[in-house]
C-alpha cells in the first residue's frame, strides 16, 4: 500500500469583500433577508447588461499579485454555459481564456521543508444564486447571484494531505492579510474542492474531485480517506473513474455524486457585453507598491524579536489583534506586549466572544501596562487582577493601581524595615538557614511578603533577606 | 380626418409651438391612421391610453424641443416599463417590463409619444418578419409583400404614414433591409452609438438600435435624440455631442466614393443594379469621385454572421427558462420538463433553430474552429474596409439583391433570410454604421433602396449623401401618393 504516490490539486473559490456584486450596483451582502439584495441585472433580466466593478478587479489583482502570478495586462470575460437554476442568465460571467493572474505560486512548510505550490491561474468569475429546497418546493435567493468571486487553481504539486492543509492555511492567511475575502469556510466565504489521484508510477493516475469540503482539517480527512478508496480499488483490480464526490464528515468517507460524463460541455466563448479591460503597468504597481505586509515576513520579525513560537502563531491566526499588535510593536517591549495579548487579554476576549476591535483598547494605557510590569512596579499576580478591570472600565493603569492599591514596594528602606521584623520574629529559621536549609528561606520569605499584604517586590526582597541573613 | 401626419416634423413642431395643434391632435391622428391600416398588421401593442394621457399632460409644457410631442413607434424588442413587450414571441406574449430601456429614458426626456410596438421577427430573427408569433406585417406598397425584416413593422408603421418616427433595431441589417423594401430611411449607427441596455439581446456584438423614419432630416433628428455614452452598457461609446444634421444640404462635389464589385455583381438583380448606376450617374454629374474597387471577405459575411449570430444568440436565450419571467410551462414534473416544455411551446421554429445551430457552433472544439475563426476574419473584414476609408469618404452599393418578395415565398428555405442580408451584414461585422435611403421603383412598383456605408462615426456624412440623393431625386414615397414610377 505504501507504494502508491498520492497527487492532489486544488480549487479554491473565495468571495471577495467588495461592496457591491461583480456586474451590478447590488449590496454584496448575502446574509440578509431572502432576495433583498437584488436588480434586473442580478436576476437575468432581460435587456439587461452586465458592469464590471473595480473594486472587485482590484481585489482580484491584490491576491494575483500577492501569489506571485503573472499578471494577464489585457483580458476580457468569458461565457460559460449551462441551465440551472440557481444561474439566473444561463450562463455564468467567467474568465476562461484570460484569467487576471496565471502560472504563480505559493511557498508552503511542512516538518520544517519548504516547497512551492504552483498556481495553475487565478481568475474572476460571479456566484450563483442560493437555491432552498422543502420536500415539495425549492426556494432560489438572489442575494447571492453575481457576488464576486476569485477561483485560485494549482498545479497537481501536493502529495500528502499534511502539504494541502498548509497550502490552504497559507492561502487563506495570504487573501485574509490582504482583506480581499473574510475567507470563512463555514459561511461559504472559501469553498474548497479537492483533486486526488493515486499512482505507483510517475504517470498519474485517473483522479477524482471532491467538492465543497466545509473546513480545512477535513480537507486534510478526505484527501486521506479518498486516496485510501482508490488504492483499495485499485488493488482490488477496479479502476478509477472521473468522478465528482462530497466528503462525509460522520463517516469520514467521500461519496459519489455524480459520473463526470466525456466533453462536460459549457460552450466558453469571449462575453461580448464587456470589452477588453487593459490593467496598465501604472496601475499595477500602484497596487503592487500598496500590497499590506504578508504574515510570512512578520513571523520572520517577531522571531526576531524574540517573541516565542506559541504567541506568534495566536498573533498571526488572528488577523485584527496582529493589526492591532503591528500597530504599537515598534514602540513597546513586544515580548511583554505578546504575552499580554495572547494571554490575559484573549483570554478576556475569548471569554465574553469578543474581538480586539470590539473593545477600543487605548494603546497608549497598553504601553503603560507594559511599561509598570517591566519595571516590576506590580507582580504577574496583580497584572491578572487588573487586566479585566481596564479592559471593562478603560480606566488608566495607574489610576487602577492605585485603587486596587496594588503599587508595589520596591523601596529598599521599607522593605529593609520588613525583613528585620521577620527574621527577629523567627530566630529559629534564621538558625534552620545557617545550618543549611534552604527551606527556611522560603519560609522567611513568604512571611516578609505575607507581612507586606503580597505588595513588596519579591526579587528586591529576596536580594535584601539573603544579604541580611549573610551578614548576621 | 386631419393630415397633420403628412406635414414634415419642422412643420410641426411650428404648429405646435403656435398652440395651432396640440399633441393629442398628432396622436389621434395616428391611431385613425393605425386603424385604417389595420391589416399591414404593423403593431403588436399599442399604447393608446398612455399615448392619449401623456398627450393631454404634455399641453401644459412648453415645447421645448423639435421632437416634442412627436408620436413615435418603438420595436418590440425594446423594453417599455409597464408596455408589454413580447419580441414577437409567445415566450413573452406577456410580459411587462419593470423598466424603461435607455433609449426610451431618452424618448420620454424629449417628451416624444410612444403610440406602440411594432411587429417583428421572433427575437428579431428572420428577414421578413413572418417569424412574427403574431404573423407577419404587411408591405403597405403591396400587401402580398413582405415588408422584410427583422424590424418589419416599424418598417411598415412609417412607411404607410401612421407614425412620424420609428426605432428599430439591427444586427445583420434589421433595419436597413426592411427600409428598403418599404421606401423609407434606415440608419444603423456605429456599434456603440446606441445604448443597449434593455434591449433583448439577440447578438450582443453586433446588435444595434436606429431610426426608420419617412426622409432623411428626420432619421437625423431622431438619431440625436438616441445616442451617447451609457453607464449602463459597457459597449456604448463616448463621444462628444454633435448634430447630425449638420452636413444635411452640403454640396457633396469633391466627394470621393467607392462602390465594391461584390455589391454590383450577378447576386443582385438588373433592376436594382440599372437604377443603382443612374444615381451613380447623378453624383458624378454632382462632382463626386465615384470608382469601382475589390473589397476581401465581403463575400465571407453571411457564413461569419450565421456564426457569431447564432452562437450568441443560443446563450442570450438561455435566460428563457420558464422560473423567472415569461412564459412556463405550466405543472412540470421535474425541471428538465420545466425547461424543455418551455423552451419547446415559448419559442418558434427559426429561434430554435438558431439556438440549436449555434449551440452546436460552440460545443467543444467547435467554439475555436468556429467562433473563434469567425472573429478572427471579422477582424480581418473591419481592416479590409478600414483601408477603404484611407482612401474615400463613402463607400455606397445597392441595400437588397431584390425587392420586397411574396408572403408565400421561400417559407420553407431557411438560408434565403440570411442570403436577403448579403449586402447589408459587412457592415454589422465591422461595426460600421449603414443607411438606407429610398433610390427609385421596380416595375412592379415596389421601392429600391441604396445603401451608403461610412467610417465609424461618420453617420453625419453619410446623411449629406443620403440628403443630396433624395431631394435630387425627389420622390414620392407615400404609397397611396402617385408618379411611383
Amino acid at each position: 500500500m505504501n507504494d502508491y504516490k498520492t497527487t492532489i490539486g486544488i480549487e479554491v473559490h473565495a468571495e471577495l469583500k467588495s461592496n457591491t456584486k461583480m456586474f451590478s450596483s447590488s449590496k454584496n451582502d448575502f446574509k440578509t433577508r431572502p432576495n433583498s439584495n437584488i436588480s434586473v441585472i442580478d436576476l437575468g433580466y432581460p435587456g439587461t447588461l452586465p458592469l464590471v466593478n473595480k473594486g472587485a478587479v482590484e481585489l482580484a489583482l491584490k491576491a494575483a499579485l500577492l501569489l506571485n502570478c503573472k499578471i494577464n495586462k489585457r483580458m476580457h470575460f468569458d461565457r460559460k454555459n449551462y441551465f440551472y437554476p440557481d444561474l439566473p442568465k444561463g450562463y455564468q460571467i467567467t474568465q476562461a481564456r484570460t484569467p487576471i493572474g496565471v502560472d504563480g505560486y505559493v511557498e508552503i512548510e511542512v516538518d520544517g521543508v519548504t516547497k512551492k505550490i504552483g498556481i495553475h491561474d487565478i481568475h474572476i468569475e460571479e456566484d450563483t444564486a442560493k437555491s432552498i429546497h422543502n420536500e415539495t418546493t425549492s426556494y432560489l435567493d438572489f442575494n447571492r447571484a453575481g457576488v464576486p468571486l476569485i477561483e485560485i487553481v494549482t498545479y497537481p504539486d501536493m502529495n500528502s494531505k499534511e502539504e494541502a492543509m498548509a497550502y490552504l492555511e497559507r492561502l487563506r492567511e495570504i487573501l485574509l492579510y490582504a482583506e480581499v475575502s473574510d475567507c470563512k469556510m463555514e459561511e461559504g466565504s472559501m469553498r474548497c474542492d479537492v483533486n486526488v489521484s493515486v499512482s505507483k508510477n510517475d504517470i498519474l493516475g485517473v483522479r477524482t474531485e471532491t467538492k465543497n469540503i466545509g473546513s480545512i482539517s477535513s480537507v486534510g480527512m478526505a484527501i486521506n480517506s479518498e486516496s485510501l478508496r482508490q488504492i483499495k480499488v485499485l488493488e482490488d483490480g477496479g479502476s478509477i473513474r472521473e468522478e465528482t464526490r462530497r466528503y462525509d464528515e460522520a463517516s469520514d468517507q467521500t461519496i459519489l455524486m455524480r459520473v463526470k460524463e466525456t466533453g462536460n460541455d459549457y460552450r466558453y466563448f469571449p462575453e461580448p457585453d464587456i470589452p477588453f479591460i487593459e490593467l496598465s503597468d501604472e496601475y499595477i504597481n500602484k497596487i503592487h507598491d500598496n500590497l499590506p505586509v504578508m504574515p510570512n515576513v512578520l513571523r520572520k520579525k517577531y522571531k526576531e524579536l524574540n517573541i516565542n513560537d506559541n504567541n506568534i502563531k495566536t498573533i498571526i491566526a488572528n488577523k485584527d489583534l496582529c493589526k492591532y499588535f503591528e500597530s504599537f510593536v515598534n514602540d513597546t517591549n513586544p515580548v511583554t506586549a505578546s504575552n499580554l495579548l495572547t494571554g490575559d487579554i484573549m483570554g478576556y476576549l475569548n471569554k465574553n466572544n469578543l474581538s480586539i476591535n470590539d473593545i477600543n483598547l487605548d494603546i497608549s494605557n497598553l504601553k503603560k501596562l507594559i511599561k509598570v510590569i517591566d519595571d516590576k512596579k506590580i507582580s504577574s499576580k496583580q497584572a491578572k487582577q487588573l487586566i479585566p478591570v481596564m479592559l471593562e472600565t478603560g480606566k488608566d493603569v495607574d489610576v487602577i493601581i492605585n485603587e486596587m492599591g496594588m503599587v508595589q514596594i520596591s523601596d529598599d528602606k521599607v522593605l529593609q524595615e520588613l525583613v528585620d521584623k521577620v527574621i527577629s520574629a523567627n530566630q529559629e529559621s534564621v538558625n534552620d538557614y545557617k545550618a543549611g536549609k534552604d527551606r527556611a528561606l522560603k519560609y522567611l520569605m513568604g512571611q516578609i511578603m505575607k507581612e507586606s499584604k503580597g505588595k513588596a517586590n519579591p526579587s528586591e526582597v529576596n536580594r535584601l533577606l539573603v544579604d541580611t541573613l549573610r551578614s548576621i | 380626418m386631419t393630415k397633420y401626419l403628412d406635414l414634415s416634423i419642422i412643420e410641426i413642431n411650428e404648429l405646435l409651438k403656435s398652440k395651432k395643434i396640440k399633441p393629442i391632435d398628432l396622436v389621434n391622428e395616428c391611431f385613425d391612421r393605425i386603424e385604417a391600416n389595420k391589416s399591414l398588421n404593423a403593431y403588436i401593442t399599442l399604447n393608446k391610453e398612455e399615448a392619449i394621457k401623456t398627450a393631454i399632460e404634455l399641453e401644459n409644457k412648453e415645447v421645448d424641443n423639435i421632437l416634442f410631442g412627436i408620436p413615435i413607434a418603438i420595436k418590440d424588442n425594446i423594453l417599455t416599463k409597464d408596455l408589454r413587450t413580447t419580441c414577437a414571441s409567445r415566450m413573452l406574449e406577456n410580459f411587462n417590463p419593470i423598466y424603461d430601456a435607455t433609449v426610451i429614458k431618452k424618448i420620454k426626456e424629449k417628451n416624444m409619444i410612444i403610440i406602440g410596438k411594432t411587429n417583428m421577427d421572433e427575437f428579431a430573427m428572420g428577414s421578413t418578419s413572418r417569424t412574427s408569433y403574431f404573423k407577419a406585417p404587411l408591405n403597405p406598397w403591396n400587401q402580398d409583400m413582405i415588408t422584410g425584416g427583422s424590424s418589419g413593422g416599424s418598417a411598415a408603421a412609417i412607411s404607410a404614414r401612421t407614425v412620424l418616427l420609428s426605432l428599430g433595431s439591427d444586427t445583420g441589417g434589421s433595419i436597413r433591409q426592411p427600409s428598403a423594401y418599404t421606401g423609407i430611411v434606415g440608419m444603423k449607427p456605429t456599434y456603440g452609438r446606441v445604448s443597449r441596455y434593455g434591449v433583448i439581446a439577440f447578438a450582443s456584438s453586433l446588435d444595434q438600435l436606429g431610426p426608420m423614419t419617412r426622409n432623411v432630416y428626420e432619421n437625423a433628428l431622431l438619431l440625436n435624440a438616441i445616442v451617447g455614452k451609457d453607464e449602463l452598457d459597457l459597449t456604448s461609446v463616448e463621444r462628444e455631442e454633435e448634430d447630425f444634421t449638420r452636413y444635411i444640404g452640403k454640396d457633396i462635389k469633391g466627394l470621393k466614393i467607392a462602390v465594391p464589385n461584390y455589391f454590383m455583381s450577378d447576386i443582385v438583380s438588373d433592376e436594382i443594379i440599372l437604377k443603382i448606376k443612374e444615381v451613380i450617374k447623378l453624383l458624378e454629374q454632382a462632382g463626386a469621385k465615384v470608382d469601382y474597387i475589390d473589397v476581401p471577405y465581403l463575400n465571407n459575411a453571411v457564413t461569419l454572421y450565421q456564426i457569431i449570430a447564432m452562437g450568441e444568440a443560443s446563450s442570450n436565450l438561455a435566460r428563457f427558462d420558464g422560473t423567472r419571467f415569461g412564459y412556463s410551462y405550466p405543472n412540470p414534473k421535474n425541471l428538465d420538463e420545466l425547461y424543455t416544455k418551455t423552451r419547446e411551446e415559448g419559442f418558434g421554429a427559426e429561434v430554435k433553430r438558431r439556438i440549436m445551430v449555434g449551440s452546436y457552433l460552440l460545443s467543444g472544439d467547435n467554439a475555436k474552429e468556429y467562433y473563434d475563426k469567425a472573429l478572427e476574419i471579422r477582424d480581418d473584414m473591419k481592416k479590409s474596409f478600414d483601408k477603404v476609408f484611407e482612401s474615400y469618404d463613402l463607400i455606397i452599393g445597392p441595400t437588397t439583391t431584390t425587392t420586397a418578395y411574396k408572403q408565400t415565398e421561400a417559407l420553407d428555405d431557411p438560408l434565403k433570410s440570411f442570403m436577403d442580408d448579403v449586402l447589408v451584414i459587412p457592415v454589422n461585422m465591422a461595426g460600421l454604421p449603414g443607411l438606407n435611403v429610398p433610390v427609385g421603383f421596380s416595375k412592379d412598383k415596389l421601392p429600391i433602396g441604396m445603401h451608403i456605408i461610412g467610417n465609424s462615426f461618420e453617420e453625419a456624412k453619410m446623411y449629406m449623401l443620403a440628403s443630396y440623393i433624395e431631394n435630387k431625386l425627389n420622390l414620392n414615397l407615400n404609397p397611396e401618393g402617385e408618379n411611383h414610377e
